[in-house]
């Protein structure tokens, strides 16, 4: 290369070196015949002109050879400079691709976008030739059919496992509702309620696992709560959730509820971070459960006195907890991960905050802080009871024998027609009561009987009058007897779904 | 990924709060039946409810400032009286509250009346 480049100006230079090969045996030929004897100049001559014309031929040819050599390595040149130019070019992009571009693309794809739309935004950079970029498209095309593929595919896994979440949720939730009304039916059968809460423990647990399924899933836990729920029943909803419920201690609770939607989100995490709690550490030990105010938020603390985590086991912990991506297929595969993974996912989702660090006992202290705008103010102090919907006034309750009169004599639904009594029961007709009687439930009834029996047939007059009064009485306990002989002369009153019929036919028995 | 529709068809709702009744007894799934508390022992107070107890327990101290009988506890907090008896139990332990056997049937009709009553209601 340098030396085309220095033959190109040296160019004349090198015709006279051609010049120079025959002038010089042209010269030479001359001072051989002059020097030579006359009678060998003739010879002399011809053969110094012949071999004059010899060089000046080879030299030429030489001369004419370098010239093309010459040009042909100018050539050579421009060429692998252009050569070189689109190799750059082609590393530069190349690059680009690999640095920028499919990143870019697989961002774009993760948001959603169009094929069109990453093609676009992949365009080359430079002008390359079509056929350069037309491969370079076409991988482009391929990645992203290729990720394209893939989310589908996990969309789909993740609608599948949500789909299944949702159908056993369904059916838990069935369950737990039928095990309640067995619970309400069979509440007087010890042996057949302890079985039946054994079933609703049961039935908790695997609530629980589908309501993991579905947070894995992307979905949410569970039900939704309309209402906010107290923060005791829901560290109780959560004690529910685990296999040793009765290893977990719950101590002083801050008096605050949590807001509806936020109730299953809280007790799912938590449930998982007890059952975590309970499942390392002995048998024999306790773990503590508490609730504490704290500046951001609510702090519930869970501490078990377990193996505690080691070092590696922690940075495994803290680096599943602060995952907050999509679902990590690894996480499935080992069953204590599950439960971390969950509420990491949960935590994020909520603005939870969740670390794990040593206890004081040597296990594992857990805390959970959930942030002031999930909190709300309780409206049933110290906790909600398990399944009343209502107490009874009790304040209004009176001493038996302090019972007000009541004007039942006068009372309007006695004045409405009611259906005769049996008259030809045979049983003894009473006569009516003046005055207040201590009993209200079965009396009014009574009363209204003896004022219908009096009065003669008429249409029949539903019975919710009566309840309804009833329900405003004050029930006595313990004196029902006499509210039913004082009603036996007529047909029994209609008490369906008064909690007092139970009371008065179980007095029976 | 999740829409509404699939939570609203997820079977019917249980009402009330989160809480399952075998957390109430503190895990007796099966609670020894106490001899001295059956469905017409009356429960009367005998302290406070004082913010220290679990909802149940206030709440059954609170109401039996009269005296309930069992039965009626379990109606008025709708808990089944399996679930009720170890509370009460715990609470007499306690001494916040005191079991009180059955008013004693002072005027307790005679027997002819109650047959009568029986053979009554058998008609009907």
């Amino acid at each position: 290369m340098v030396g085309s480049g220095s033959s190109a100006p040296g160019r004349p230079a090198s015709a006279l070196i051609w010049l120079f090969s025959p002038l010089l045996t042209g010269v030479c030929a001359v001072a051989a015949v002059l020097s030579v004897t006359p009678a060998a100049r003739a010879p002399v001559a011809w053969c110094g002109a012949a071999a004059t014309v010899a060089v000046a031929l080879a030299a030429a040819e030489a001369a004419r050879r370098g010239r093309a050599i010459a040009t042909l390595r100018r050539r050579h040149a421009e060429r692998e400079a252009a050569l070189q130019y689109r190799l750059d070019q082609h590393d530069a992009e190349t690059w680009r691709f690999a640095r920028d571009v499919l990143p870019e693309a697989i961002k774009l794809m993760r948001h959603g976008a169009p094929t069109d739309q990453v093609l676009r935004v992949t365009l080359p950079a430079h002008d390359l030739e079509p056929g350069f970029a037309a491969a370079h498209r076409s991988v482009v095309r391929g990645v992203i059919e290729a990720i394209q593929a893939e989310e589908a595919l996990r969309d789909v896994a993740h609608r599948a496992f949500v789909n299944i979440a949702r159908r056993m949720q369904a059916i838990v939730h069935q369950q737990a509702y039928d095990i309640r009304d067995m619970e309400h039916k069979h509440g007087n059968n010890p042996d057949v309620f302890g079985d039946l809460l054994h079933l609703d423990h049961g039935n908790a647990l695997t609530g629980r696992l589908a309501d993991s399924i579905a947070v894995l899933g992307g979905s949410r836990p569970g039900r939704q709560w309309r209402t906010e729920i107290p923060l005791y029943n829901v560290l109780r909803g959560a004690m529910s959730r685990i296999l040793e419920y009765r290893r977990v201690d719950l101590h002083s609770v801050a008096d605050v509820a949590v807001v509806g939607p936020a109730v299953e989100p809280v007790i799912h995490a938590l449930a998982e971070l007890l059952d975590n709690a309970t499942r390392y550490s002995p048998p024999q030990t306790r773990v503590h459960l508490t609730a504490v105010d704290i500046q951001s938020g609510i702090a519930v603390e869970i501490e078990d006195a377990g193996v505690g985590l080691t070092d590696e086991a922690r940075r495994r912990t803290d680096r599943v907890l602060s995952k907050e991506g999509g679902l990590d297929l690894d996480d499935l595969g080992e069953s204590p991960r599950l439960g971390l993974a969950v509420v990491s996912r949960l935590a994020a989702a909520h603005n939870f905050l969740v670390s794990l660090r040593p206890s004081a006992y040597g296990g594992v202290r857990a805390v959970l802080v959930i942030p002031p705008d999930l909190i709300t103010a309780s409206r049933f102090p110290g906790g909600d009871i398990a399944r009343a919907p209502k107490l009874p006034p009790a304040k209004k309750k009176r001493r038996p024998g302090s019972i007000p009169a009541q004007p039942s004599s006068t009372s309007p639904l006695i004045d409405s027609p009611v259906p005769p009594p049996l008259g030809d029961s045979g049983l003894p007709q009473r006569r009516r009561r003046r005055g207040p009687a201590p009993m209200p439930f079965g009396r009014a009834a009574a009363a209204e009987r003896q004022r219908a029996a009096a009065r003669g047939p008429a249409e029949r007059r539903p019975p919710a009058p009566s309840a309804e009064r009833e329900e405003e009485q004050p029930v006595q306990p313990g004196l029902w007897l006499s509210a039913f002989t004082s009603g036996i002369n007529g047909e029994l009153p209609e008490q369906d779904g008064r909690p007092i019929s139970d009371i008065s036919s179980d007095k029976k028995e | 990924m999740s829409g509404p529709g699939p939570e609203r068809t997820s079977g019917p709702q249980p009402p009330g709060n989160p809480d399952r009744l075998y957390i109430l007894t503190g895990g007796q799934e099966r609670p020894a039946a106490t001899p001295q508390l059956d469905l017409v022992t009356l429960i009367v107070s005998r302290a406070e409810s004082d913010t220290g107890l679990a909802p149940e327990l206030a709440a059954v101290v609170r109401i039996c400032d009269f005296p309930l009988s069992v039965a009626e506890i379990s109606a008025y907090l709708e808990l089944p009286v399996s679930t009720l008896t170890p509370l009460l139990t715990e609470l007499l332990s306690e001494g916040k509250v005191e079991a009180r056997p059955p008013v004693p049937a002072a005027a307790l009709p005679d027997v002819q009346l109650l047959e009568a009553v029986m053979h009554g209601l058998q008609k009907l």
